[in-house]
């Protein structure tokens, strides 16, 4: 690896100082497991390196006013042992479990998982399905958004070469909405996803019908997108299982994906007709185990 | 130059490098510790693999200052004088390794697996050892002689609490 600084930041405000003070040219590491693969291959690294990864107040997963709270330094280990996470979103967990290896897991940090920004990237559809917002750090402040509109291309998120993304907060509305995730990769282990779904649900008992489906697709795009024409045939509409099939068909009529060496456009349009219609019954079969458990 | 204190294997070491030294080159050019091997050095191979406070991961993927402060364990801090840890035992009962390479990092991996839980079932065992890869393609041996040296372990802590009983 080239020569670079390296400063250490200890919360999220020294940070953000530190990057206004230094410079576009400068790379923010926290886990480590993407941006140092790049130091070592890359012929230019930064002339400077803000060390992030002990920066206190970016840890942690809580409920806030707002929701649950996951501090944008929390890794792929800490999302599947988190005890309010297994309980209230066992499909974050399970997204979480897929990425990489125990190794690149227990380095690894969400919001380096979202910042890297790949298509494919295996934390992204069950977020986007869950309505996830992400904080960013700048300094002007703080600022919230969609974590669909943070995404912008493969490997471009919205931050300004100053900012910071800081946490990611599910709301209140969604707290233990029911979730389902799965990933198609050509192995089990240190594998990327071909396609990555996940999907959530509420469930109007009474009329046994849909309520706020939401859908999230994974390497089918230049970003991780939403599938909204799928969410609105959903919506409001009798559970059936051809209702399921139907808005599998939907969702892959909605995104856009490629052919490369790994699988072809079709192969994946048809595994995102099957994998979503997949999650949303394991997603309905988590409301209704529930709904079973609190009838009781 | 950043100045690095870790605790290796119950020893505290100290060290000043340069800020973009790996955790791994660390291990190997400065304190002389060569069990943890340089592979692909991006994170795919664990031949690297160390545990750091209690986790295991690529030494190859952290900076050397990241791990200020921290116990690391490496392949080197297993072994007694007098006889070799329960996990290479079984490894070597098993002849489950053939060049040996990845050996060191698949033990640090079992390892960090059988310090949370002495009763893994073959998928966790898959699961944990699924970040090491060995290019012999000898991972049933090494699933086995991880089972081995679980049951290995769970004997050795019911024969301490028994010992321990006696006492009382």
């Amino acid at each position: 690896m080239r020569a670079f600084e390296l400063i250490a930041a200890k919360d999220s405000g020294q940070a953000v100082a530190l990057l206004a003070k230094h410079g576009p040219s400068v790379k923010i590491l926290a886990g480590g497991t993407d941006i140092l693969v790049d130091f070592k291959s890359a012929p230019h690294v930064p002339h400077m390196v803000i060390d992030i990864s002990r920066a206190a107040d970016m840890k942690g997963i809580d409920i806030t006013d707002q929701g649950l709270r996951i501090g944008a330094l929390a890794t792929h280990t800490d999302l599947m042992r988190s005890p309010l996470i297994r309980e209230m979103f066992p499909a974050l967990a399970d997204a979480a479990h897929t990425i990489g290896a125990v190794q690149t897991r227990n380095l690894g940090t969400l919001g380096g998982n979202l910042v890297t920004c790949v298509p494919s990237m295996d934390s992204g559809p069950t977020l986007v399905a869950l309505e996830a917002l992400v904080t960013i750090a700048g300094p002007a402040g703080r600022r919230q958004m969609p974590l669909t509109e943070f995404f912008v291309g493969p490997r471009k998120t919205i931050l300004n070469h100053d900012e910071l993304l800081v946490d990611i907060v599910i709301p209140k509305k969604n707290l233990g909405k029911p979730a389902e995730f799965l990933k198609f990769g050509l192995r089990k282990g240190q594998a990327l996803a071909l396609v990555n779904v996940a999907a959530s649900l509420w469930v109007d008992w009474g009329k046994q019908a849909f309520r706020e489906p939401r859908i999230g697709l994974g390497a089918v795009a230049p970003t991780v997108i939403r599938a909204p024409a799928a969410e609105a045939y959903l919506e409001g509409r009798k559970i059936k299982p051809e209702a399921m099939a139907e808005a599998g068909r939907i969702a892959a009529g909605e995104a856009k994906p490629i052919s490369d060496f790994r699988a072809s456009a079709d192969y994946r349009r048809d595994l995102i007709a099957v994998l979503t219609r997949r999650a949303l019954e394991n997603a309905y079969a988590r409301a209704k185990a529930k709904h079973e458990e609190e009838k009781k | 130059m950043t100045d690095v204190t870790i605790n290796i294997n119950g020893k505290t070491r100290t060290a000043s490098v340069p800020p973009e030294t790996t955790l791994l080159k660390l291990l190997r050019d400065h304190f002389n510790l060569t069990g943890a091997k340089l592979g692909c050095d991006v994170g795919d191979c664990g031949a690297c693999t160390v545990i750091v406070d209690g986790k295991a991961v690529n030494a190859c993927l952290m900076l050397a200052s990241q791990a200020d402060g921290c116990e690391l364990l490496t392949i080197e801090g297993l072994a007694t004088q007098e006889r070799l840890h329960p996990i290479q035992q079984a490894f070597e009962d098993h002849a489950a390794l053939q060049c040996g390479f990845c050996g060191p990092g698949v033990i640090m991996s079992a390892k960090a697996l059988l310090d949370e839980n002495l009763e893994p079932t073959p998928q966790e065992i898959r699961d944990a050892l699924s970040g090491n890869l060995c290019r012999c393609t000898g991972y049933t041996k090494m699933i086995e002689a991880t089972q081995e040296a679980a049951r290995a372990l769970r004997d050795q802590s019911a024969d301490r609490a028994v010992a321990r009983i006696g006492k009382e």
